[in-house]
């Protein structure tokens, strides 16, 4: 398709070539409309708080929820033995996104929205959350137990097998 | 390009020293299997947006049909139950690649500058669409713009900027999907010579099966809310399709429509009016004397909920028939309610003919419930809820 590796320092890196140019001028053409469509919008759009608040979300992760991930990870790198830092890692992670996609109801925001509807936010969402953390760390348990076994199982034979770094 | 090779060197320092990221799960296929599965999840996303978007604002080309019946619960549903279900798999996308934002030089020539620069509207309008989504079926707003026409546009923005992602990145993430294989043509190098160790691919299959695992079990306790065999599993889902008065969930009460008054007066009066040879004024026990009719329909919420309910009520084609409307006509249905959007809803000649298009006047053998628009809604295949226009003073045929 391309011969990027021919002329480019980065070839795997560095995009190019015809494909990437009809996908780049289609792409920013949506785009174009995109902001247009924005634009023509308002007010109701708020283009400036929506603005803000694209370059906030990116910020937002890059700056913060990122750094604070890695942070995690160097610590459960550190702390666990390997066969269960995967099982604790998925756990860590699954929990933050329950929470996370729960947290509006948790808090109870809908309901306050429209306070005379009963039919948002029916449930008790902290025993929901709960019990949804309390199926996550189960299969936490099961995995890294499983992850054990058959770890110390298939170094049993030759002595070594597959030992990571 | 001659001026980017002038900025300072920064390849040696933290965090653009190559190695600051040592784990071995920022890899080349990691990123290619999310990546595929988040251009899957926010092209299902987008395709069934743009339903709900025409299905409300339709463009001259477009006619929402009224077969199947059930096709803006799929489509709608399918909308939040991928949206959320991608949550963890944007989020897991941009914790693998994120060295690379610290890669340095930024920029190797104009395709890297502009491939690298879509990539800000692309992760800023990914993770808007997904956190806007989210907030909205909650009925959480701490925002001043409208959700729906934000939403949309910014749609438009983030798959544009798909569109400039997957040319950038078609090649690298086919050969990171090829298989490994040991390092035989130095012209073409295996992709990631550290695959081959078996530690670092349970590593990664382990952490894949940990993202692919949340995924799943988000929809497996969201979906509920629109896949009624899972109602009970619901936990995090907003609603449930199984309350609220007469059974099923309301979106918009009588009180904050501002109904309570009017819908029980005893000067309603339900008016067919337009282009008609006989204008119509009804009681609603005129209404009820007519001809009733009965049809299984879902109620389809925007925000991913849905409830299949029995209806019962008059047909919107007998009404036409009996008001003398002209072969062909489509009608707007008006609303009690005296302000607020959705006061008013479109219904085309296929809906409005279609003989389960219903001015229902029950709900599972009841009378409706204030909530569910006493005295009359409109109840129609394949509409969006807030299209299924509760407490209905007049058919206005165009």
């Amino acid at each position: 398709m391309t011969s990027d590796s021919e002329v480019e320092p980065e070839p795997r890196e560095a995009p190019g070539g015809a494909p990437f140019w009809i996908g780049a001028v289609v792409g920013i053409g949506i785009m174009a409309y995109g902001v247009k469509g924005l634009l023509d919008a308002a007010p109701s759009t708020q283009p400036n708080q929506v603005g803000v608040s694209l370059l906030g979300l990116d910020l937002l992760h890059d700056a913060i929820v990122a750094p604070i991930v890695c942070l995690v990870g160097v610590l459960l790198a550190r702390l666990l033995p390997r066969r269960v830092r995967g099982p604790v890692r998925a756990g860590l992670f699954a929990s933050a996104i329950v929470i996370l996609v729960g947290w509006a109801a948790l808090r109870g925001y809908g309901h306050d929205q429209v306070p005379d509807n009963p039919t948002v936010d029916p449930l008790n969402y902290g025993t929901a959350v709960l019990t949804v953390l309390a199926v996550v760390w189960a299969g936490v348990v099961i995995w890294a137990i499983a992850a054990s076994w058959l770890g110390r199982r298939a170094e049993r034979p030759e002595g070594r097998g597959a030992r990571g770094r | 390009m001659a001026r980017l090779t002038h900025l300072p060197d920064l390849s040696a320092h933290r965090p653009f020293r190559e190695g600051t990221f040592s784990s071995p799960l920022h890899s080349e296929r990691v990123a290619a299997i999310l990546g595929i599965a988040l251009g899957v999840s926010f092209s299902i996303c987008f395709a069934t947006g743009l339903y709900s978007h025409f299905a409300q604002h339709p463009p001259t080309w477009f006619e929402l049909p009224a077969r199947p019946a059930g096709l803006y619960r799929v489509t709608q549903g399918l909308h939040v139950a991928t949206g959320i279900a991608t949550i963890p798999i944007l989020l897991a996308k941009l914790w693998v690649i994120y060295p690379k934002l610290f890669r340095w030089p930024p920029f190797t020539n104009v395709a890297n500058v502009v491939e690298r620069v879509s990539l800000l509207p692309l992760i800023a309008g990914g993770l808007f669409m997904l956190g806007s989504g989210l907030a909205n079926i909650n009925l959480w707003y701490p925002w001043k713009f409208s959700f729906p026409v934000t939403h949309y546009w910014v749609a438009w923005i983030t798959m544009g900027a798909l569109v400039v992602h997957v040319g950038a990145k078609r090649l690298i993430t086919l050969r990171a999907l090829r298989p490994s294989r040991p390092a035989e043509d130095p012209a073409d190098p295996p992709f990631e010579a550290e695959a081959a160790a078996p530690g670092v691919l349970a590593d990664r299959r382990g952490f894949l099966a940990g993202v692919f695992a949340t995924s799943g079990l988000l929809t497996l306790v969201t979906v509920g809310q629109t896949f009624s065999p899972l109602a009970k599993l619901a936990l995090l889902s907003p609603r449930r399709p199984d309350v609220g008065p007469q059974g099923f969930p309301v979106n918009r009460t009588a009180r904050t429509a501002g109904v309570l008054e009017s819908a029980r007066s005893p000067d309603y009066r339900f008016v067919v009016d337009g282009k008609v040879a006989r204008p119509l004024s009804l009681t609603v026990h005129e209404l009820r004397a007519m001809d009733q009719h009965s049809a299984v329909l879902p109620i389809s919420c925007v925000e991913g909920w849905s409830s299949s309910q029995h209806w019962t009520g008059v047909r919107m084609v007998d009404l036409l028939h009996m008001a003398g409307a002209a072969p062909g006509a489509s009608v707007t249905v008006h609303s009690l309610q005296p302000h607020r959007s959705y006061r008013t809803s479109d219904v085309n000649e296929a809906q409005s003919h279609d003989r389960d298009t219903l001015l229902a006047l029950r709900v599972g053998g009841e009378e409706l419930d204030i909530d569910h628009g006493y005295p009359v809604r409109l109840i129609g295949p394949d509409r969006p809820g807030v299209m299924q226009t509760k407490w209905v003073t007049r058919v206005e045929v165009r």
